[in-house]
């Protein structure tokens, strides 16, 4: 449990900082050519514990997958994960810009840091945590 | 195929049917008419490594471990809902439906490949 938590906390802190670099600094001359998609930045600082959540509740998932399904293997069973789900996501962001209208370059954009992102965090998760077994023996 | 035809089929029910009152009271934040190649794009790419990661993650089969794997994939994806929510100016009601709708979505998906996929040669169960 302790290691659970360790990884949790590790991989959040980390995909928090990546969010703000790319979202709010590195991709904010992309976001300001769709103003009419996006709230206002007053109404964005107002909803801002919703960041939180959601990112914790990424993170929360990807951890409980990674411990049931592919704990042991390492930071590379952990880096395999975050590529098929991001892969996977890929798909979801693809079925998204079919129904709105985001630039096409934003999903591109997405995609790419999505997939180091995940990598990232699945590096960090498999390397952080280790079943109880394998700390054992 | 099997979960690329739900996750496509699920998709226009829930989120194109169900939903399409709830995606009217913003209409700016969609497209007039869905591009359909992008769509089925997508929903292919989206079923391909689910159910790659299904067989990882349970290499057995299995209905109720694959259908478990859903609902945390569906948790994974809800996640950027509840960002967009807060970066787009999305109502509740949209939220709410999109959190429920990747949930149920994938969990069925789940046991769906859980209920199919077969492993070619089976372990052996030891006495």
């Amino acid at each position: 449990m302790k290691r659970f938590i360790i990884a949790f906390i590790a991989a959040y802190i980390f995909m928090f900082l990546w969010g703000w670099l790319l979202n709010g600094v590195l991709l904010k001359d992309v976001y300001a050519e769709t103003p009419n998609l996006w709230r206002s930045q007053s109404e964005m600082m107002r909803l801002f514990h919703w960041i939180i959540i959601g990112q914790a509740l990424v993170i929360f998932a990807f951890v409980m997958i990674y411990a049931c399904g592919f704990a042991g293997g390492g930071a590379a069973a952990g880096i395999r994960l975050g590529i098929l789900l991001e892969i996977a996501a890929i798909g979801m962001r693809l079925a998204i810009y079919a129904v709105q209208p985001f630039p096409g370059k934003l999903i591109v954009y997405g995609s790419v840091s999505g997939l180091i992102e995940m990598v990232i965090v699945g590096a960090i998760v498999g390397a952080i945590y280790k079943p109880a077994s394998a700390r054992t023996s | 195929m099997a979960a690329f035809i739900f996750l496509f089929v699920f998709g226009f029910l829930w989120y194109g049917t169900l939903m399409r009152g709830a995606h009217e009271e913003v209409q700016a934040l969609f497209r007039t008419k869905p591009d359909f190649p992008w769509l089925i794009l997508g929903h292919i790419v989206m079923a391909f490594f689910f159910t790659t990661l299904c067989v990882r993650f349970v290499p057995a089969g299995g209905l109720g471990a694959s259908a478990t794997l859903g609902i945390l994939v569906g948790l994974v994806y809800a996640g950027p809902h509840l960002i967009s929510f807060a970066v787009q100016p999305l109502t509740t009601k949209i939220l709410c439906g999109w959190i429920v709708g990747a949930v149920i979505q994938f969990a069925i998906a789940g046991a769906i490949v859980g209920a199919i996929y077969k492993p070619a040669h089976p372990r052996p169960v030891r006495s």
